[in-house]
């Protein structure tokens, strides 16, 4: 009995981290998608209730310099951070994707140029990226998603690169290719359905990193604009009244803190699972 | 080792060449007239004045042309002058990069201080609770917006506790930014540290000097962490550059007098000439530094010679 159980596989465990990951996720996404309904006051009604009131049951998270609702604001925080962070991570992973599949099935030439400009960028932060170009496309939600996905594009294509050169030597594109299949067929056919998996993977990973350059222009006032509930937008006013009304600037922070939390014990989960290797050394 | 220095240094000229190249470009990037967008709020912007900018710019000129001399001039050293104060952009930055450096080498020895020995101890007690402790720090820390953890910085030891002042340049003002990027990049060198010593102690010789009857101590201190800080070494090169990405928001927070607190206020100004000379001297700190990390590397590592 005790080898035959040894000889079954095992199905891999759920981790508790992931289902942590999740489990946050949920409630975060469900949140933001349903706050018109759960939001007790509109986020941009001033007078709502006494300025910078602290915590009380009239006010969940109490209220801001102009006396709007803290807990509505930062609801409806949810649904721009999110929506920043979805946009940029589908726009800069298509980008990213096209460009490190581009760079793997192109051709030398094609391979060679493609790397040499990803590892560039890819040397760069992508925060100092996602800076640089709102600093000229100038500040606002469009012109913010936009820099945070072209920041992202050389992450995502240096890890699709990544991926389909190691399927490229594989013997099932070997025998694609003797069969006279195109490479524009090839990627689509064969190579897209194998890295597939590994690259929504990583997105969830970039996702993290987008809400945080997202938050971290609107800080900097470069991103989303006032009145706009956007987390790093309520941070930065917040911090005029750091001392008076501490909880101004607590939870639009744990918010962001809570919903990059989940996304990357997720990202670190699935990675592990689909890197059985890695997980041995981390 | 020459030829790995030179092709370094070679490859680190061209990116910068490059940068210079893109920041000339992204100028086009602004929407409609980059001029109309400086001066909006100018109340002495008259069509005179805005043409006069224009040709001091150089946008008057075709693309190639106004992208070729802007070359020209940042190689030489001129990145041009302010919109605002008219003033060389070269000597605002220059000014201000000291103490850009300085915050950002504090922040990474902190850095490196607080994760080098995280991820020893992450490694040398795998699979139990000093180890989950360690992650969970690692995690957290990658999550939490270093600006954020600022403000709790400033609130608890500056408002609350009196310590330490809350903003300007001084070695006292130096503290609470530092451990702010300090605290928030430890995580990543904990992680790469733990990673990079499991991989040691898997090695034969590990096995090897424990089979001799060597001290555990002995075997971890000096068999397993020095081979480990050559691998940790590629990572500081990296943690560095996002360090100084992270920066330019910190030293906002905390009204440090460095370069990033200069771009933001030229972003907000929309002052092109200064955004642009930014890019350029940000680009290049970044570039040098990486590519001093390389060849460091390849004096520390014998087999990266042969590369």
């Amino acid at each position: 009995m005790t080898v035959l159980s040894q000889t079954v596989p095992r199905r891999p465990r759920v981790s508790p981290t992931v289902l942590l990951g999740l489990g946050l996720a949920t409630i975060i996404v469900l949140a933001s998608l349903l706050a018109p309904m759960l939001a007790p006051f509109d986020p941009l009604r001033m007078a709502a209730g006494p300025r910078l009131a602290a915590p009380s049951l009239a006010h969940l998270f109490g209220t801001d310099e102009f006396g709007r609702d803290l807990f509505s604001r930062v609801l409806a925080g949810g649904r721009l951070s999110l929506g920043i962070g979805i946009s940029a991570v589908v726009s800069g992973l298509l980008v990213g994707g096209v460009v490190g599949l581009a760079a793997a099935f192109g051709g030398r030439l094609t391979e060679a140029v493609l790397l040499r400009v990803i590892d560039v960028l890819y040397s760069f932060p992508d925060t100092l990226i996602a800076l640089a170009l709102v600093a000229f496309l100038g500040p606002g939600i469009e012109n913010a998603t936009l820099a945070i996905a072209i920041s992202l594009v050389p992450f995502y294509a240096r890890v699709t690169y990544g991926l389909a050169a190691a399927e490229r030597s594989k013997p099932y594109i070997e025998a694609a290719r003797l069969a006279g299949i195109r490479s524009g067929r090839l990627v689509r056919v064969h190579v897209m359905p194998n890295i597939g998996q590994s690259l929504v993977v990583m997105a969830t990973l970039g996702f993290s990193s987008a809400i945080l350059s997202a938050a971290g222009l609107s800080f900097l006032g470069l991103g989303v604009q006032p009145p706009s509930p956007e987390w790093g937008a309520i941070l930065a006013s917040g911090r005029n009244y750091i001392t008076k009304a501490p909880w101004i600037l607590i939870f639009p922070g744990l918010a962001i803190c809570l919903t990059v939390l989940s996304f990357n014990l997720i990202g670190d989960s699935l990675r592990d699972l689909a890197d059985p290797r890695r997980k041995a050394r981390s | 080792m020459l030829l790995l220095i030179l092709k370094r240094v070679l490859t680190a000229f061209a990116t910068v060449l490059a940068v210079i190249v893109l920041s000339g470009i992204l100028i086009h990037l602004v929407p409609g007239d980059p001029v109309t967008a400086m001066m909006a709020q100018s109340v002495t912007a008259t069509p005179e004045v805005m043409a006069a900018m224009r040709a001091r710019l150089g946008l008057d000129l075709p693309v190639w042309q106004q992208v070729a001399l802007y070359t020209g001039h940042v190689l030489q050293g001129d990145l041009g002058m302010t919109i605002r104060g008219n003033e060389p952009v070269a000597r605002l930055l220059l000014q201000r990069l000291p103490n850009t450096f300085a915050l950002a080498v504090s922040g990474l020895g902190v850095a490196l201080a607080l994760g080098i020995p995280l991820g020893f101890l992450a490694a040398i007690k795998r699979g139990r609770l000093a180890d989950t402790i360690v992650m969970v720090i690692a995690v957290l820390g990658v999550s939490v917006p270093a600006f954020w953890l600022g403000l709790i910085l400033i609130q608890l030891f500056a408002l609350k506790l009196g310590w330490l002042p809350v903003a300007g340049s001084g070695w006292r003002n130096i503290l609470l930014p530092a451990l702010t990027l300090g605290l928030t990049y430890c995580a990543l060198v904990a992680r790469m540290t733990r990673s990079a010593l499991i991989e040691v102690l898997s090695e034969d010789y590990i096995r090897t000097a424990r089979a001799r009857g060597l001290k555990e101590h002995r075997v971890l201190l000096v068999h397993a962490l020095r081979p480990a800080l050559i691998s940790i070494v590629t990572v500081v090169g990296l943690v560095f550059a996002y360090l100084l990405g992270g920066q330019v928001i910190i030293e906002n927070v905390f009204s440090w007098n460095g370069i990033g607190r200069l771009a933001v206020q030229a972003m907000l100004e929309r002052d092109y000439p200064m955004i642009q000379g930014f890019i350029v001297v940000f680009a290049t700190s970044v570039v040098v530094v990486s590519m001093l990390i390389d060849i460091l590397y390849g004096f520390l590592d014998p087999r990266m010679r042969q590369r």
